[in-house]
This record gives C-alpha cells, structure tokens and sequence, in this order.
C-alpha cells in the first residue's frame, strides 16, 4: 500500500503521514502492539506432536500454565490441539505441571 | 478380525534400569502385541531424559516409544500390565490414527486450495524456490509476519 493523496478516505488534515504501509488508523503517539498471528497456523504446523516439548514451552509462561489465546495469538483451533497436547506432555514429565 | 487402530505408546522407566531391563520389558510387550494379533510399527528409544518433576523420588527417566497398530482390548492389557510394574514410573496410551488422518486431510486441503488459487493466477501449482511467499491471501498482514517468525 503506497500513501497516495486523499487515498485512505481521508480529506484534509494533517496527513503529512511519517508511518507507512501499516498502522495508518492507530492512534499517533500511542504504543504499536504488533498483531499476533497463530504460530501453527504461520508455520504451517497440522498436527500438534505432544512429544515435542520445545514446540510446547514457547506457551508455557515462568508458571508453568498454559497462555491464553489473547495473549499469545493462538487461533481457536490450535488453542484446542495446543490444549490436549500440553497435558499430554505433562503427564509423561516432559513438562512441569506448576514451577514455583 | 479385531479392529486395527494406530496407538502410540510412551513409558518412562526408573533411571535405575539397565539396557537388559528395557529391552526385557520391550519383549514383553511385543509378546502381548502378538498375542492379540497386532503389530508394533515403530519403537523409539530416547534413553536417558531429564523429568519436568519429581517423579516417586527420581529425577531422570528412560522414555520409550512405541507405535502400536492393534485393538482396544490389547491396549487395555498393555496398560494393565505396566500399570503393575514397579520399573515404570509413567506410561500413556494414546490413540493417534483419527489426529494423523485429521492432520493430512488439513494438509492436503491447503495443498489443494493452494494449487487451485495459483493455477487461477496463472502460476505454476506449486510453490517455486525463491519466490517468497506466494500464498495471496495474506495481503494485509505480510508486514507483520516477519516479525512474529523467529
């Protein structure tokens, strides 16, 4: 997307934009909070193997529980997968149930 | 003719147990894999690794693999029979033939739906190497996509 004259909509005002390309309609001067995009989905990743743990551990925050979807992006989909297979993965140790 | 489902099979032994004790328990449990007219397709030994947690006092396992094609009920005695076994610490059975068919119907949907947008295009059905990436549908979020991949 190039910033053409007047080409978002927007007539007048100060439209001197420093911020190409992305984040045209966020609010200047506020923080970018990148967009999180499903791993396994960007990965391209169908089958959520339980028996690999390093696949897992990125979810896992110092607590040992499992992240929420808002938090990590995880589409619905893979949030489920994600689910069955971390605890699966806890039962057999792979990994911690709590850490303290 | 008992129904012929994929199960995988992980148990992990005491740290304590020797070579000859792993492939002792391996036997047995292909004993009873034949007995009940099934077949082991695949045994994966990852030997000696570190538990998560304390488990009845020890800290390392030995993890064995097993990917098992058979019945319900030879599982079940599976099961029954390593649940009395001192010399594992940890065991779970897992159906895996219904997610491995889920994970290749994803994939080949994608694959198709792939194909069928390039072809609409004018492209070759399959990617080429150096093309970047050439899905066309995530138009909007290429720029943030680089950042999300490690």
């Amino acid at each position: 997307m190039s910033p053409q004259p007047g080409g978002r909509g927007r007539s007048g005002g100060k439209s001197s934009d420093g911020d190409k390309g992305r984040g045209g309609d966020r609010p200047r001067g506020g923080f970018f909070r990148r967009r999180r995009v499903c791993k396994f989905c960007a990965e391209k990743i169908d089958y959520i193997n339980y028996k690999d743990a390093r696949l897992l551990t990125p979810f896992l925050p110092e607590r040992g529980k499992i992240q929420p979807r808002r938090i990590s992006g995880t589409c619905a989909m893979h949030q489920r997968k994600l689910q069955t297979a971390i605890k699966r993965a806890r039962q057999l140790a792979l990994i911690p149930y709590v850490t303290d | 003719m008992s129904t012929n489902r994929q199960y995988e099979l992980v148990y992990v032994m005491t740290p304590e147990s020797s070579d000859e004790q792993v492939t002792e328990l391996h036997n047995q449990i292909e004993q009873i894999v034949q007995r009940f007219n099934g077949t082991i397709d695949k045994t994966d030994n990852w030997g000696r690794r570190k538990l998560a947690y304390e488990i009845k006092h020890h800290r390392e396992g030995i993890y064995v693999v097993e990917t098992i094609t058979g019945g319900g009920d030879l599982m079940k005695e599976i099961d029954r029979r390593l649940r009395v076994l001192d010399s594992v610490i940890r065991h779970l059975v897992v159906r895996v033939d219904e997610e491995l068919r889920v994970a290749d119907r994803t994939r080949d949907a994608r694959k198709a739906t792939q194909a069928r947008r390039r072809t609409a295009r004018g492209l070759p059905p399959e990617p080429q190497p150096g093309e970047g990436r050439g899905d066309g549908d995530q138009d909007d979020e290429r720029g943030d996509r680089m950042e999300v991949q490690r």
